[in-house]
């Protein structure tokens, strides 16, 4: 029949722990890391309409180029957080379990480290 | 995980059909969700068909006729009848909004009428608000001033800062919007939803409260306020013409604001 | 004795606004776009590895299939962006009123379109 029923009062329960008194610094993150991919992303496509059809010699040319390079850089560095920002956020709207949530969120963290590193450093490779 | 689908015992069946009387012309069906806690089974959806030319304009008419005339057991909260206590708020085809305020004529078809979404039902179109009301005390929606009143008159306040709470204190509490927001179907135990933060940007933009730098601390929480992702819902639905979602990002400035 | 209340019908009788379908699919497209990226490191990492590394992701982009993928993270990127933008402007409290939100959505869309249109008219029949 029914569960055991918490004898909590209602205030009690909206009340809950209280207010975290943070998560200004994620929302703000969010929208600095929007308006740093503004620029980044159409000096990416600009690169990527440049880069269509062309030959490996080509494209080291292209990818060395130190202000090409730059914006690669910056592009995967910013890109990665902003998406990391993003997914948390999904993370915490559906998953309800906290220690689920939690684990999710530093799994995909740790794999978003992990590939703007390879990036990061495949650009160098090809630059340096 | 949110459930997106509905719980098993919640699933609505196929439920009575109530014709219109003999001679009835200018008729419009209504399918309404029905649960009584009394029967040993899932919520289903009766429909009636209702003669227009013998009933008021509004969906609450219906709604009131169809108690009076055809089954004395449909239950609803209602009261004023002119949209200004807040307690006729149901889904009304496919929207939330206030059943005395929304005309049938409005309708195209069918009127599809449900509680409001992702709630308790206690019975019928009945849904249970006591959380919401909790959120509600929660924020402190009173005046709180550290400095007495002067002499028992009036706390001051210019025009300009009179203006400052209108689209707030009209709010009749009805939560259509927090049960409009899907953030607020997922995240409801923690997020205060539209209706709740509305209220409490109301209190913050009072000039004559003196607790606002603690309001705030009470609302900067990743839950409590940044479920909201701007989805608007709520500014869609609110049958008063408020706009939540805009004094939701009031308080976002502010927290900004604040930082320096 | 009442039986545990049932939870009153949600997705299953909503009907979701514009904004709102424009507001999901943003988050859809953030999650295609993060997943995309994952490819676009693939990419680079190539790009380092040497010419027959390179040559393979070459192929991989060539390929119709790979076109397609690039075409669909295309349009999800100038979605993403046009509405991010749109975003950005609600976050400074400007554009919030019903109306604005319906107009600007519609701008949002038109714009995505566009743009997806014009890179790919680039790609085929200029470069």
């Amino acid at each position: 029949m029914n569960k055991s029923r918490s004898m909590q009062t209602p205030l009690a329960a909206a009340r809950g722990l209280g207010s975290a008194k943070s998560g200004l610094h994620h929302w703000w993150n969010q929208r600095m890391t929007a308006v740093a991919m503004v620029p980044l992303v159409i000096w990416m496509v600009s690169l990527s309409i440049l880069m269509t059809g062309a030959g490996y010699e080509d494209a080291l040319v292209l990818v060395s180029h130190p202000a090409n390079a730059t914006v690669l850089i910056l592009f995967v560095a910013v890109g990665f957080w902003h998406a990391m920002l993003g997914l948390q956020v999904i993370l915490e709207d559906y998953v309800a379990a906290e220690g689920l949530r939690l684990i999710l969120i530093t799994l995909i963290r740790m794999f978003a480290v992990v590939l703007a590193a390879l990036s990061i450093l495949s650009i160098l490779r090809v630059v340096l | 995980m949110a459930q997106f689908t509905l719980p098993t015992n919640s699933k609505v069946t196929s439920g009575n059909h109530y014709p219109a009387p003999e001679g009835a012309t200018n008729t419009k069906t209504f399918q309404i969700y029905r649960w009584s806690p009394d029967d040993d089974a899932n919520p289903r959806l009766d429909s009636f068909e209702v003669d227009l030319d013998d009933c008021g304009p509004m969906v609450l008419d219906a709604l009131i006729k169809i108690k009076n005339e055809v089954d004395s057991s449909l239950t609803f909260r209602r009261s004023c009848r002119e949209g200004i206590c807040g307690s006729c708020s149901m889904n009304i085809d496919g929207g939330n909004t206030l059943a005395c305020l929304k005309s049938i004529d409005d309708v195209k078809g069918e009127v599809a009428i449900y509680p409001l979404p992702h709630m308790p039902v206690v019975k019928d179109l009945v849904p249970d608000l006591t959380h919401a009301y909790a959120q509600l005390t929660s924020i402190e929606p009173w005046l709180k001033a550290d400095t007495p009143a002067p002499e028992g008159r009036e706390r001051k306040q210019s025009p300009d800062e009179r203006e400052a709470v209108d689209g707030l204190w009209e709010c009749v509490l009805c939560f259509s919007c927090t049960t409009s927001c899907p953030s607020y179907w997922w995240n409801g135990d923690k997020y205060l939803g539209p209706a709740v933060l509305l209220q409490a940007y109301r209190w913050i933009a009072d000039s004559r409260d003196e607790y606002t730098g603690e309001r705030l601390d009470a609302l900067e929480d990743p839950f409590r306020l940044y479920r909201c992702h701007t989805i608007m819902n709520c500014a869609k639905t609110c049958p008063k013409g408020l706009n939540p979602g805009k004094a939701i990002g009031e308080i976002k400035k502010l927290m900004v604001q604040r930082q320096g | 004795m009442s039986s545990s209340r049932p939870l009153s019908p949600h997705l299953q009788v909503y009907k979701l606004p514009l904004p709102a379908l424009m507001s999901i699919t943003h988050r859809l497209t953030g999650v295609v776009l993060s997943s995309g990226t994952v490819l676009m490191a693939g990419f680079l990492i190539a790009l380092a590895s040497g010419p027959e590394a390179f040559a393979i992701a070459q192929i991989c982009v060539s390929h119709p299939l790979g076109q397609i993928a690039l075409f669909g993270y295309s349009l999800a990127l100038f979605y993403h962006a046009c509405n991010g933008i749109r975003h950005l402007f609600w976050d400074a409290v400007i554009g919030l009123s019903i109306p604005a939100v319906y107009k600007s959505g519609q701008v949002a869309i038109v714009m995505a379109l566009c743009l997806t249109v014009a890179l790919w008219s680039i790609i085929y029949f200029v470069v």
